[in-house]
C-alpha cells in the first residue's frame, strides 16, 4: 500500500504536480465575497444580461411575433365593437382595449414570465447562475429588465396602433399619463412576483403553458377588461375582484378614459385607493412566495435531477418526433 | 486481492492540504444507503477519476462535494470549506462541468464566454480560452449549432473563465463520438499539464480514466473497492494471476494464486508430467474492474439503479 502515495507512472502527471507549486489562484482572492465591490460587479453583469437577453428577444422572430400577434388579435377584437358602454357615451372600443393593455402586462407577468422560468429551469441556466458568483442576482435583475422592456414595448405598439387603427383612447391629462405610469408599475409588481413563484414550482414547459393559460383567460372574461363588469353576475364581479386583473384594468381604464365612463363601473367611481391597494397586497403576497420557492428552486437545481428531466422529457418527446 | 478494499486514500506527502477531503462519507435516502463510508483525498494539481458504473453513487458524490446535496453523516471539505457552507467567494474558485447542460442555447459562444467573464473579479481572457478549447473558429455561432464535442468544450471554457483552482467533469464525454472524445481527452490533458487546475472526474469508462487520471478510486456500490495510480492499479489487478488446467480424473481446475510459476512446478510434480491445458492468465484492470462490477451486481440486480451498470452506461446516449 505504501506505494500509492507516489505518483510513479504517467509522466503528464509528473508536470501536472510540478505546477501545483506555483500554488494556482492561492491567495490573492478575497474570502469575504460580499464586498460593495463584488457587490458592484453582479449589479452590472445582471445589467449586461439584460440587455442581451432583451436583445435575444427582439432578434428571435417567432417569440416576437407571439407578442405581436397578442396585439394584433387584441387591436381586431376591440375594432369589431361597435357599441357604446351601457349608460355612457364611451366606445365599447376605448373600454376594451384599456382591458387589454392590462391584460397584456398581466400576461407577460404571469404567463410568458413562469414561461421563461421553467424553460430556464430545465436547460441548466438557473443551475449555471447558481454556480457563479453572484449569478442569481444577476438573473433576477436581468430579468427584471426583461420584464420591464416587454411590457413598456407591449404598452406603447398596443396604445399607438390603437389610436392609429381603431381610433383608440390616449390619456388626456399630464395626471392620466401619471396614473397609467403608476397603475402599469403598481401592476407588474403584483404580477410579476407571482409569476416568478408559479415559474418556480411548475414542472415542465409544456405543461405550465396549459396550467397557467385556462385561468388567465379566465380571468380576462371575468375581469370586466372586455365588457363592463356591471354585466356580470355579482357572484363573478365578487371572484374576479379578488385577483389583480380587475384592479389593473380599472386602473387603466381611470387612467385613458373620460370621467363619465364612472357610469359602467360597480361602485360609480375608479376607486383608484382600492386599485393601489389590491396591487399592493399582491405584489407583498408575490415576494413572499417569490423569495422562498425561487430559493428552493435554485437550490434543488443540480445536474442529475438536469439530467433525469432530459431523460424524461426525451421519452416524452420521442413519439411525437 | 490486494487491491485494498475500503481503505482510506492515503494523506499526501506534502504540506499543501488535500484539494478535496472526503472521510467517512455516507449518504442514505430513507432507508435505502447509497454511499457506505466513502473516503477521498484529492491534491492540488492533480487529475482525480472517480470511476464507477451508473448507480454506484458518483453522480451522488460529485453533488456532496459540489454543495447540491446534503450528506447524512461524515467530513467534507473541499478547498478547506465544508460544501453545505460554502459561500460565493467558494464558488468562485470552483468550475463545474455537467453533462446535462443545454442552457443558454440562444447566446452566441464568444458572447456568453464574455459575459460570464463579467461575475469574475479577475477572469481569464475570452478569446484566449475559445482558443484554448479550440473554438475559435465558432465564436459567432449559436449555442444550440454547436456540436455535443463542441459544446463541452465550451462549457470547459466556461468553468474556467473565473480562474478556478478545482474543476468538476461529471461523465464528459458520454454521447461523445470516438474523435470528439480523443479531442476532449487531449483538452483535458493540457488543462491539467499547463494550467496547473486540479480536475475531479467521473467516468463509468476504465479506459478514460486510465486515460487522464494520475489517480483513480474505482466506486461501486457507495464504496471505495480500490484506489491508486493507474500503474500500481493494473499491477496489483495483475498480481493474482489465474491458473488454469485439466485434472487427471478430467475435471477442469483453476485457481487464483500471486505466484503462478510455483503453482504450476507444484501441479507437474503432483501430476508426474506435463499438466493439461495448462494455462496462465495474468487479469488486466479491466478484468478486475468488470468483476467487480459484477460482484456487486448480483445482490444489487433486483433493485435495479446498478442493473444497468456498463453497458447501459455506454449505450446511454444523449442528443450530441
Amino acid at each position: 500500500m505504501t506505494a500509492v502515495t507516489t505518483v510513479t507512472e504517467a509522466t503528464d502527471a509528473d508536470g501536472a504536480n510540478g505546477m501545483a507549486g506555483k500554488g494556482v489562484g492561492e491567495g490573492g482572492r478575497s474570502p469575504g465575497g460580499g464586498s460593495s465591490g463584488s457587490r458592484r460587479r453582479y449589479w452590472r453583469a445582471g445589467f449586461l444580461r439584460g440587455r442581451i437577453e432583451v436583445r435575444h428577444l427582439f432578434r428571435n422572430r417567432k417569440e416576437l411575433g407571439s407578442h405581436l400577434i397578442n396585439i394584433v388579435v387584441a387591436l381586431v377584437v376591440v375594432s369589431n365593437l361597435h357599441d357604446d358602454v351601457p349608460g355612457t357615451h364611451v366606445p365599447m372600443t376605448h373600454l376594451a382595449l384599456c382591458g387589454f393593455a392590462a391584460y397584456l402586462l398581466f400576461q407577460i407577468g404571469l404567463v410568458n414570465l413562469p414561461q421563461i422560468l421553467v424553460t430556464e429551469r430545465e436547460e441548466g441556466t438557473l443551475l449555471r447562475l447558481r454556480t457563479t458568483p453572484g449569478g442569481i442576482p444577476a438573473y433576477l435583475i436581468a430579468k427584471s429588465v426583461l420584464v420591464v422592456t416587454m411590457a413598456l414595448a407591449t404598452l406603447v405598439v398596443l396604445l399607438s396602433a390603437g389610436a392609429l387603427v381603431a381610433n383608440g383612447p390616449l390619456p388626456h391629462s399630464i395626471d392620466g399619463w401619471l396614473t397609467l405610469l403608476w397603475v402599469s408599475a403598481l401592476g407588474l409588481l403584483a404580477v410579476v412576483p407571482l409569476g416568478a413563484a408559479i415559474g418556480a414550482v411548475l414542472p415542465n414547459p409544456r405543461e405550465a403553458l396549459a396550467l397557467i393559460m385556462l385561468p388567465a383567460m379566465g380571468l380576462l372574461v371575468t375581469s370586466g377588461a372586455m365588457f363592463p363588469l356591471t354585466s356580470l353576475p355579482t357572484i363573478v364581479q365578487k371572484i374576479a375582484s379578488v385577483f389583480p386583473l380587475k384592479w389593473m384594468a380599472q386602473g387603466v381604464r381611470s387612467a385613458l378614459l373620460p370621467d363619465a365612463a364612472r357610469a359602467a363601473e360597480p361602485a360609480g367611481s375608479w376607486e383608484l385607493p382600492t386599485v393601489a391597494l389590491v396591487l399592493a397586497a399582491w405584489a407583498v403576497v408575490g415576494f413572499l412566495l417569490a423569495i422562498p420557492l425561487l430559493r428552493r428552486a435554485a437550490r434543488r437545481e443540480s445536474g442529475s435531477r438536469l439530467g433525469e428531466r432530459h431523460r424524461k422529457a426525451n421519452l416524452g418527446a420521442a413519439p411525437a418526433a | 486481492m490486494t487491491i485494498t478494499e475500503g481503505a482510506p486514500v492515503p494523506p499526501t506527502a506534502d504540506a499543501a492540504p488535500p484539494v478535496i477531503q472526503v472521510s467517512g462519507l455516507r449518504m442514505s435516502y430513507g432507508s435505502t444507503d447509497v454511499l457506505h463510508g466513502v473516503d477521498l483525498d484529492v491534491r492540488r494539481g492533480e487529475v482525480f477519476a472517480l470511476l464507477g458504473p451508473n448507480g454506484a453513487g458518483k453522480s451522488t458524490t460529485v453533488e456532496i462535494l459540489e454543495g447540491f446535496r446534503q450528506r447524512s453523516a461524515g467530513t467534507v471539505r473541499v478547498l478547506g470549506t465544508d460544501p453545505a457552507r460554502g459561500g460565493d467567494a467558494w464558488r468562485g474558485r470552483i468550475g463545474l462541468v455537467l453533462q446535462s447542460w443545454r442552457d443558454h442555447r440562444r447566446w452566441r459562444v464568444a458572447e456568453l464566454l464574455t459575459h460570464f467573464a463579467t461575475y469574475h473579479e479577475a477572469p481569464r481572457d475570452p478569446a484566449e480560452l475559445l482558443a484554448l478549447v479550440g473554438l475559435t473558429g465558432q465564436s459567432g455561432k449559436q449555442v444550440e449549432q454547436l456540436s455535443g464535442g463542441q459544446r463541452r468544450r465550451l462549457d470547459v471554457a466556461l468553468a474556467l473563465v473565473g480562474r478556478p483552482e478545482l474543476v468538476f467533469l461529471d461523465e464528459p464525454t458520454t454521447g461523445f463520438d470516438p474523435e470528439a472524445r480523443r479531442d476532449f481527452h487531449d483538452l483535458i490533458e493540457r488543462l491539467a499539464r499547463d494550467e496547473g487546475v486540479t480536475v475531479l472526474l467521473t467516468t463509468h469508462d476504465l479506459v478514460e480514466a486510465e486515460r487522464l487520471a494520475d489517480r483513480i478510486a474505482m466506486l461501486v456500490n457507495g464504496r471505495i473497492r480500490a484506489h491508486g495510480t493507474p500503474a500500481e492499479l493494473a499491477r496489483s489487478a495483475a498480481a493474482q494471476a489465474e491458473v488454469r488446467w485439466t485434472a487427471p480424473d478430467g475435471t477442469a481446475r483453476r485457481e487464483r494464486t500471486a505466484d503462478p510459476s510455483r503453482l504450476v512446478w507444484e501441479l507437474h510434480r503432483e501430476i508426474g508430467g506435463p499438466v493439461a491445458d495448462l494455462e496462465v492468465r495474468r487479469p488486466t484492470l479491466e478484468d478486475t474492474y468488470l468483476r467487480m462490477v459484477h460482484q456487486e451486481e448480483a445482490p444489487q440486480a433486483a433493485a435495479g439503479p446498478v442493473a444497468d451498470a456498463l453497458d447501459g452506461g455506454g449505450r446511454q446516449n444523449h442528443a450530441a
